[in-house]
């Protein structure tokens, strides 16, 4: 199966010069951990996303109409952060990477399988 | 034979042969009750030689049925042949005795993907085939919410990937508290129903039985042998648990002799079992206590200093109100009333548990013993305004008469 493990993180915690050591300190480990999936073959894809701030929202009203918004879908303390794609046996397997992932306190990791192609 | 009692003998192993074998719970179900609904005519006519191995292999034909008939369903051709049975299906429906995929079963059900009360419930329906009608009146919910709460977990299972198998040794720390703490809970709701309508007595009688499936599967856990001991413990005293009045009656004011002793024994062996393998832990502590409470048939005392220090050491691992409060009443018999009052005073947050009946009525009976009259009635009133259940209601009622 394929499960998406999503990262969320309160945004306010790279703010500031420790803030931004944080960040490259959980940056470096994400790579090692990346490195670590693709070893063993279960990476399917994966990626860390820019700040909030860059995020544009496309809305569907209920009539159809689209529209166009500045900022995420949705304004909550926590946001995605980045995405890992991983081919794993069961929900156990998949879990066993998703405590490896470095996530920041106040943080977490949602697992979620994939529909099935 | 009583046909009966042999579908329900059979069930927890075979629901559990058939959800391993099948990977989907519902199927498992519906299959089980398919093949139990045909047995009934069919031992009517001729006992079968093995009721298990019976509904088992009755149980998957109709499984394969509805799994094949589902796949020609899904290429949208109705007229399309049904596929013949692989060669694996018919060596399987031969397959004969049933493999014991039980353990595997309750770690499905009791997985911590799911939510803590839900798989409660959900461990009794498709382990012990309890009702969702049953469950709904245990666990004081309505008959929907209840279905759509077992229906969410076994969709989650299926779509989430829950792994059908026990999970590997470095994960039962976690694993395995998940399931004690699934018994006990299920445990818990079992000894507060109703207080003791026989309905209740039903419901703790699979909590029982699964509890002591457990001990069969893992005999090398002391908490597990603790949980079923505390279980044995807790059920003996049940037939002793209300007066004639249909009031709840203390440990210590039960008549003796309607403790069950087969009860009793067994709890004992499994506890004397857990405490070779050296291992405590808070479900051992727990039965102990009961256990103290039980000796009583013995001495003709209850040794309250004994389970002062029992609670003391269940402190280390569960420090929260519920040991806090029981520990303070524990207190109040061995060293008076008024130390039994301090204990309840230093319970941390003291001031939040106003609304939670037990502590109103610990504070009510060791006010009442400390000869506080106006404390003790002001405390029987506020447990009474938090809704007790019915043996519970009279108890505390008649202490507030007694009061004046």
């Amino acid at each position: 199966m394929q499960y998406m493990l999503l990262v969320y993180e309160p945004e306010d915690l790279d703010h500031g010069p420790e803030g931004q050591a944080s960040l490259r300190d959980v940056g470096a480990k994400h790579m090692a951990l990346a490195q670590a999936m693709r070893e063993a073959g279960v990476m399917q894809a994966g990626a860390g996303l820019q700040p909030i701030a860059t995020a544009t929202t496309v809305r569907t009203s209920a009539s159809g109409g689209q529209t166009l918004h500045d900022g995420p879908f949705a304004e909550t303390r926590e946001h995605l952060g980045g995405f890992y794609l991983i081919e794993a046996a069961d929900l156990d397997a998949a879990l066993v990477w998703a405590r490896q992932v470095p996530i920041r306190p106040g943080g977490s990791c949602e697992v979620r399988p994939a529909l099935n192609p | 034979m009583d046909i009966g009692r042999a579908i329900f003998d059979a069930r927890p192993r075979v629901v559990a042969a058939l959800a391993v074998r099948l990977r989907d719970l519902d199927l498992a179900e519906e299959a089980f009750a398919e093949a139990s609904a045909a047995a009934v005519p069919a031992w009517r006519a001729q006992a079968p030689r093995d009721p298990a191995a019976w509904l088992w292999r009755a149980a998957w034909r109709r499984a394969l049925d509805a799994r094949r008939r589902a796949v020609v369903r899904q290429r949208l051709a109705p007229d399309a042949p049904e596929p013949a049975p692989t060669p694996e299906d018919e060596v399987i429906a031969a397959h004969d005795p049933i493999p014991d995929e039980r353990l595997r079963l309750i770690f499905v059900c009791c997985h911590p993907a799911i939510a803590a009360d839900t798989r409660a419930a959900l461990t009794l329906k498709v382990v012990c085939g309890l009702s969702t009608e049953r469950l709904a009146r245990a666990f004081l919910m309505g008959e929907p919410a209840m279905l759509q709460r077992i229906t969410r977990a076994k969709r989650k299972i299926r779509d989430a990937g829950v792994p059908f198998e026990v999970p590997g040794r470095e994960m039962w720390p976690e694993r395995l508290e998940a399931v004690l703490a699934t018994l006990e809970l299920a445990y818990a709701q079992a000894y507060e129903d109703a207080a003791l309508a026989t309905d209740g007595a039903s419901f703790a009688q699979e909590v029982l039985r699964l509890s002591g499936l457990l001990t069969e599967l893992m005999p090398r856990e002391g908490e597990v042998l603790g949980l079923a001991a505390l279980v044995r413990f807790a059920e003996a005293r049940r037939p002793a648990r209300l007066d004639e009045t249909g009031a709840m009656l203390p440990p210590g004011e039960q008549d003796m002799a309607l403790w069950r002793a087969d009860l009793i024994g067994q709890g004992a062996r499994l506890l004397d079992t857990a405490a070779d393998l050296g291992r405590t832990g808070p479900r051992q502590l727990l039965a102990a206590i009961h256990g103290l409470h039980l000796s009583r048939r013995e001495t003709g005392v209850t040794p309250w200093a004994d389970i002062v220090s029992l609670y003391d050491a269940l402190a280390l691992f569960r420090p929260d109100a519920v040991t806090a409060v029981n520990r303070a009443v524990a207190v109040g018999e061995a060293r008076g009333a008024a130390a039994g009052l301090a204990a309840l005073d230093a319970v941390p947050d003291a001031g939040r548990l106003t609304n939670w009946l037990p502590y109103q009525a610990a504070r009510a009976g060791l006010c009442e013993r400390a000869g506080l009259t106006g404390d003790a009635a002001a405390a029987y009133h506020a447990a009474l305004a938090l809704g007790p259940a019915p043996a519970e209601r009279l108890y505390l009622q008649r202490r507030l008469a007694a009061l004046t």
